[in-house]
Formats: C-alpha cells, structure tokens, sequence
C-alpha cells in the first residue's frame, strides 16, 4: 500500500484503486510493504495511479525522510514565517506562503 | 463549462506551477544533510524562455535563468 499526499489529503492506495491523477502537496510519500515502510519526502508534483494497480509519481524532488536536516527546517520555517510578516506584494506573500507550507510538511516529516 | 472554484493561493498570486513546483524543490534541497544537500545543489540551475501569448501572436519571450542563490 501507498499513502500519498494528495492536495485533497492523505490519500491510500491499494491493488485494484480506481485509475486516478492526483496533485501532490509538500509531504510524505510512504510505501509499505507487509511490515517494512519506506517514507520519502515529496516536493510537490503528481501521483498517477493507472487501471492495471501501477502507480507513478512524479516530482521534481523526492528523498528519504532521513537525509532531512532539522535544523535547516526550523531555520527555514522562522525565516518564511518571518517573511511573511514583512511581504508586501501579493508574489512576496505567495512565496512566503510556500515557505512555510513546505516546511511546516518537513517538520512534520521528520517529527512525525 | 468553466468553474470559478477557488485556485491554489500561488496561482491568484500570478504564479504558474512550474515556479511553484521549483520553488518547493529548491526550499527541499536547501534542507537537506550533508553529503546529499551538496549532490542536489546542481540540480537547482534552471534555464527556462516565457513568452505571453497576445491575439494570436507570442510577445517577446522572458527568459528566466534561476541559479543557486550561493
């Protein structure tokens, strides 16, 4: 079984799910088989999950929830949270959004 | 039949989703331990050409060149 993070929310996926297109959030991708689970960390993208049980992800950045560093993430998380107080153009706010999404979903990746 | 649904915060914000789709990578590249983060760094250089389509017609392209902010 796979769960995605789907932007609709975390979304399972077993043998036999119907054909679906999914759009990723920042998040867990966590792929488990019988008792091993394997969590990668999804930078966004889409999950394409085909009528024969294959599924593909794509995403332009995916690494195991173990290469995270958490220092980095609370760094980052401080500076976008940050940004976001000090923006003042609506693409100044957009990207500080997508700051602190992406690393609220690194956090909770690697606290979780 | 168009809907007038909400859209994501980043697209109302005039944003397209391959900016957004790099920015998310790039922020994950950045928080990475090392040896990895200095393996993906690469990876961040990005060379794209943008062009606005009027009437028919392609205005001039915007190229758009995001290198590592080091």
């Amino acid at each position: 079984m796979v769960i995605i993070p789907a932007t609709t929310g975390q979304m399972g996926v077993l043998p036999g799910h119907v054909a679906t297109i999914a759009e990723l959030k920042p998040g867990v991708l966590s792929v488990h088989e019988g008792n091993d689970v394997k969590k990668y960390f999804v930078s966004s993208g889409f999950a394409f999950i085909h009528a024969n049980s294959y599924a593909d992800i794509i995403a332009v950045e995916a690494v195991p929830v173990d290469q995270i560093d958490s220092a980095a993430v609370q760094k980052g998380l401080a500076d976008f949270t940050q940004k976001l107080n000090t923006a003042t153009t609506d693409l100044e706010k957009a990207e500080a959004q997508i700051g602190i999404d992406v690393h609220s979903a690194l956090n909770a990746a690697i606290t979780g | 039949m168009a809907s007038n649904a909400a859209v994501p915060f980043w697209r109302a914000a005039g944003m397209t989703y391959i900016t957004y789709s790099n920015i998310c990578a790039n922020l994950v590249r950045n928080c990475l331990k090392e040896p990895h983060k200095s393996e993906v760094l690469s990876r961040e250089k990005v060379h794209f050409a943008f062009s606005v389509w009027k009437e028919g017609k392609p205005l001039k392209p915007v190229t758009r060149l995001d290198s590592p902010q080091e």
